[in-house]
């Protein structure tokens, strides 16, 4: 049994779904030369607050910040959201594959966009900014 | 009077979306030119049209309402023909391209992907796999952070690793997803995502892909994966839709 995603943006296309496909709409489909095309000088393709990995003294210290916030002992274990990864090092590098899921990444990442809206868009940040997890949305819908 | 074009679809299509509110404000109502077996979906254009958010979500709901009950080769945002005989001259001409595509492309809508990781599952990760980094961590925290020099040392290998991550989780979740699509497309740079890219699905087959999108989500759970659609076919307008559309 499957269930078709919720975020879809087929029929009404959602407002929050034109912000993940809109560069879909601007630098693919058809172009046809005998038409002009308007201008899209002025555009700012706007960003989502996700995070890219750039190699710079900044993002060096973020992580370095990052991990000495990690709890090494229980690790994701205190989020019931993610499943165990592996706690303890294993010679062949185990990667990690363990049951679990993370879902409702689109919401996320949709609820980061807005509040990187909210904030001026602010491209750069000290730290990294909790996301919630999907378990704590869950509760938040049962309430 | 300037004509703006939304998309191409057969004459044959058995809900073209005429009337409904397109660009500009007040919005143009929408309108169907035919020609031969080909039908172009378009409206007036107001003068000086910009890429404004709203105009950008009425060319996309358009053509989610034409996509959702047939197939349609969906236009770049802004295109403009000085006037209604050319578009249905254009159709004219280029029949048989845009037929062919319409036929190959028909039951078939794209889905994006964007893939971002977890940022503590996958510092996580990365600690598992790396002793030495982890026995880094573990200084450092011992030394209530460690100096800045450390802290840099010990970013920079981290920085490095979860960068070594990004590369081949994007080649995992291409490699996981394509077995449930007909074709893959790289979708345009943009900032942020390990992995953006559109996959051709065939409507029929709309569930496995989605299962296979959840199946990634349990096996890979440090990655974060927004899923949408079923959208127009941007992507693979032109012929080898292997490569995205120039």
């Amino acid at each position: 049994m499957t269930v078709v995603p919720a975020q879809q943006s087929g029929g009404g296309g959602g407002s929050s779904g034109l912000y993940d496909v809109v560069e879909l709409i601007l630098d693919r489909g058809l172009v046809i030369d005998a038409f002009v095309r308007v201008s899209l000088v002025g555009i700012e393709i706007l960003k989502v607050d996700v995070r890219v990995v750039v190699a710079s003294v900044d993002t060096y210290l973020r992580f370095a910040e990052a991990c000495n916030r990690l709890d090494l002992e229980s690790g994701p274990k205190k989020d019931p959201g993610l499943p165990d990864l592996v706690g303890e090092i294993t010679e062949s590098g185990a990667k990690g594959k363990s049951k679990g899921a993370l879902s409702g990444a689109a919401e996320t990442i949709s609820d980061a966009f807005k509040q990187s809206r909210e904030e001026g868009q602010r491209q750069t940040e000290e730290r990294p900014r909790a996301r919630r997890s999907t378990t704590s949305r869950r509760k938040e819908e049962k309430e | 009077m300037t004509t703006y074009v939304y998309g191409i679809a057969n004459s044959s299509h058995p809900a073209l979306p005429d009337g409904m509110e397109g660009i500009g404000k007040p919005a143009c109502p929408v309108r169907i030119l035919k020609q031969g077996e080909l039908a172009a979906i378009v409206s007036d254009a107001p003068e000086d049209l910009k890429p404004k958010r709203r105009d950008l979500l009425a060319h996309q709901n358009v053509l989610s309402e034409a996509g959702a009950a047939g197939s349609v080769l969906p236009m770049r945002f802004g295109s403009l023909a000085p006037d209604d005989e050319t578009v249905v001259s254009v159709l004219g001409e280029r029949a048989d391209h845009y037929t062919e595509r319409l036929r190959t492309l028909d039951g078939k809508v794209e889905y994006n992907v964007k893939a971002t990781h977890n940022e503590q599952a996958v510092l996580h990760q990365v600690l598992a796999e790396n002793p030495e980094l982890r026995a880094m961590v573990e200084a450092n925290q011992r030394q209530g952070g460690g100096s800045q020099e450390q802290k840099l040392q010990l970013g920079e290998a981290v920085t490095s690793a979860v960068r070594a991550r990004e590369a081949s989780d994007a080649v995992e979740v291409r490699r996981a997803l394509e077995p449930t699509a007909e074709a893959v497309a790289d979708g345009p740079e943009s900032t942020g995502w390990l992995a953006n890219i559109s996959f051709l699905v065939s409507r029929k087959s709309a569930e496995g892909f989605v299962a296979a999108v959840d199946e990634l989500r349990t096996t890979q759970p440090h990655l974060e994966l927004t899923v949408h659609g079923p959208l127009p076919p941007y992507s693979f307008v032109d012929p080898g839709p292997a490569g995205p559309a120039e």
